[in-house]
């Protein structure tokens, strides 16, 4: 395992390297696995805490435990309890860590029959040995992170997202987050969401004609900072996201009263989501989109609550320079764009001339 | 000095509505026009959000459409009242445009440009006119436009729901034309021109001196003289604290609406 140069510094000298380190060394995991299973520690006070606690426990967790090898004579082979193949496990992300450094009270062979649940926090919120934080932060001030500190026990863990031993980039085929499993990863808990999704335009194209550009679950909830749905700040930023794909419907959008005020930082007039729907979206082509002819009324009546059918036929999506498409809507803007330069035109030019004349005027009577 | 009475109470008090509902109108609805502006999130915000925004925007609204009746009421009763019905519709009096406001725009635009003497004007001059008239339009057309944005649900039942996209093209251009036109050529013309910089106070005092009038307007001073009304318009001085009111009044609603000229030209062509 390649270490970095601080901590071939930090590594105690050769003659505190006893039986006893092991002990000192479960010691010091240990406190760190307390400290962030029971939150002790706010993630967001903790890079400050986290340079001085470095200082003072941090060691190497590789140079004292045992190797990698010991532990497959046993869980490397087929069939035996905790089968971990030593293949797949050479070829995850984590290959140059030591079973020992996230299964620390592994000491040894014996080990305790019951070992403690893994704390990924322990390399990926403190930053030790290289690893990534930025995600294990958002997951702690995600609903699910906020879940499962307030001691829900279906909340999702890292684990439960990632797995455990075969943990691959997300763009390899083989990882439980590449991006055409993804909604089948969430539907483990949220079934209904799932079962919306899959028949909805974006689930139809991800699922069935595998299409990666389409929408997964984490374009809009993402993946490690899933905020609550009545967030105002995501609320905003998920028509964005929206229009990273569908930019003209966005730019059409903005030009309504409803996207003005949505673009001015108000949640509470339609929004994509609120006419289109969310994890149902189809065509409105389609008899069970929520803008089909069969459903329009009742969708635009969710704030327009005394909305006639005539009233469905608002353009909610207007483009001014369309002329084959809203012809009204572009013949409307053009006289009133003419009437507009023609006004403004002949009396600039009036004032103008007035008050060259009137100075000139002033000039000569004095 | 001798003045004349040009304007009565009534007219200045429904210009002064007007100026504070137009100006209101203007700040409250500019955010909602120029969103992608940088200063827009912040109005908006001043104004304590888009609620209260359009709330401060109807409560004008009602008072446009407000001193809008009264003036057409009060036309009506200084026609059928006042005058009973012998008034001259195309006369020197009236706000309809006739014949010899063309040939003032015609000779007045020669005379900008050196060639000729400049028009002598009776009672109303051709901008007065113009300006009087783009109420109506401007009323008419934001006005309708901005009652069916405001009741969509009921214009719904019987106008298309496409009618609402119009009525917020012509809703926002016309604003665009209004408050462009006020805060440029309205202010120069009335105000700000080398004659009467940096105010005319008439809009607020009601009386002219009898000097000015005689310059400004021969043809009316000669007609009253003639039918030998002149002292019977004949008026004192306007008195100080009304003249302070006026300017500062004049002042501030000039100002504002200056700062929302920069406004408007910010949000039209830089953003």
């Amino acid at each position: 395992m390649s270490l970095s140069p601080y901590f071939k510094w930090a590594t105690p000298p050769h003659f505190l390297r006893k039986s006893h380190k092991k002990s000192v060394e479960f010691l010091k995991n240990y406190l760190w696995h307390i400290t962030l299973k029971y939150d002790i520690i706010n993630p967001i006070m903790l890079r400050p805490l986290i340079i001085i606690l470095l200082f003072a426990v941090c060691l190497p967790v590789s140079s004292l435990a045992s190797s990698n090898e010991e532990c497959f004579s046993c869980h490397g082979k087929q069939g035996s309890k905790g089968f971990v193949d030593p293949v797949i496990y050479s070829e995850s992300v984590h290959r140059g860590v030591r079973c020992s450094g996230c299964h620390i009270d592994v000491l040894g062979y014996p080990h305790p029959r019951d070992i403690i649940k893994v704390q990924c926090g322990i390399c990926h919120l403190l930053g030790r040995e290289g690893a990534p934080t930025a995600q294990a932060r958002q997951y702690k001030l995600s609903v699910h992170g906020r879940a499962e500190r307030g001691g829900l026990p279906e909340a999702p863990r890292c684990q439960s997202c990632h797995g455990s031993h075969y943990i691959f980039l997300s763009r390899d085929e083989r990882s439980k987050t590449y991006r055409l499993k993804i909604p089948v990863l969430c539907s483990q808990c949220h079934h209904s969401q799932y079962e919306a999704y899959a028949v909805s335009i974006h689930g139809k194209e991800l699922l069935t004609r595998h299409n990666a550009g389409a929408a997964t679950c984490f374009d809009c909830h993402m993946e490690h900072g899933i905020s609550n749905v009545n967030d105002p700040q995501w609320k905003l930023s998920l028509i964005k996201e929206c229009g990273s794909c569908h930019s003209a419907m966005m730019d059409t959008y903005k030009k309504t009263y409803h996207g003005k005020v949505t673009e001015l930082g108000y949640t509470t007039v339609a929004k994509c989501s609120d006419c289109h729907g969310s994890h149902n979206i189809l065509p409105p082509s389609d008899r069970d989109s929520t803008l089909s002819k069969e459903n329009i009324l009742t969708t635009c009546r969710k704030c327009h609550t005394k909305a006639t059918a005539g009233f469905t036929k608002f353009y909610a999506h207007p483009e001014e320079s369309n002329k084959v498409k809203y012809p009204i809507i572009y013949y409307v803007y053009l006289s009133m764009t003419l009437l507009l330069i023609g006004v403004f035109t002949f009396f600039f030019t009036h004032t103008f001339l007035w008050a060259y004349r009137a100075l000139m005027e002033k000039i000569w009577r004095k | 000095m001798a003045y004349i009475q040009r304007l009565n109470a009534y007219h200045r008090i429904l210009h002064i509505v007007m100026a504070v509902s137009f100006l209101g109108l203007v700040i409250s609805g500019i955010p909602l026009k120029y969103d992608h502006a940088p200063w827009a999130a912040w109005l908006m915000k001043l104004l304590g959000g888009y609620q209260s925004a359009g709330l401060v925007h109807r409560f004008c609204a009602v008072l446009t459409f407000g001193y809008f009746a009264a003036h057409i009421a009060y036309a009506v009763y200084h026609i059928a009242v006042v005058k009973k019905f012998n008034f001259d519709v195309f006369g020197p009096e009236s706000m309809v445009p006739r014949i010899k406001d063309i040939k003032d725009i015609y000779y007045r635009i020669k005379w900008f440009l050196g060639d000729g003497p400049e028009p002598q004007f009776d009672r109303w001059t051709y901008w007065e006119k113009f300006d009087y008239w783009a109420v109506f339009w401007g009323v008419g057309m934001i006005g309708m436009s901005g009652l069916m944005l405001w009741f969509p649900e009921f214009f719904g039942r019987f106008l298309p729901g496409w009618s609402f996209n119009v009525a917020t093209i012509i809703h926002s251009d016309e604003a665009l034309l209004a408050s462009g036109f006020i805060f440029t050529m309205h202010f120069f013309n009335t105000h700000l021109r080398p004659e009467k910089f940096p105010m005319d106070p008439v809009i607020f005092t009601g009386r002219i001196d009898v000097e000015e009038l005689k310059h400004e307007r021969p043809l009316e001073y000669q007609r009253l003289e003639e039918a030998g009304t002149l002292e019977a318009h004949m008026t004192s001085a306007p008195s100080k604290r009304i003249l302070c009111m006026g300017a500062v009044f004049g002042f501030i609603a000039v100002l504002v609406g200056l700062i929302l000229l920069v406004f408007i030209i910010l949000g039209q062509f830089f953003y």
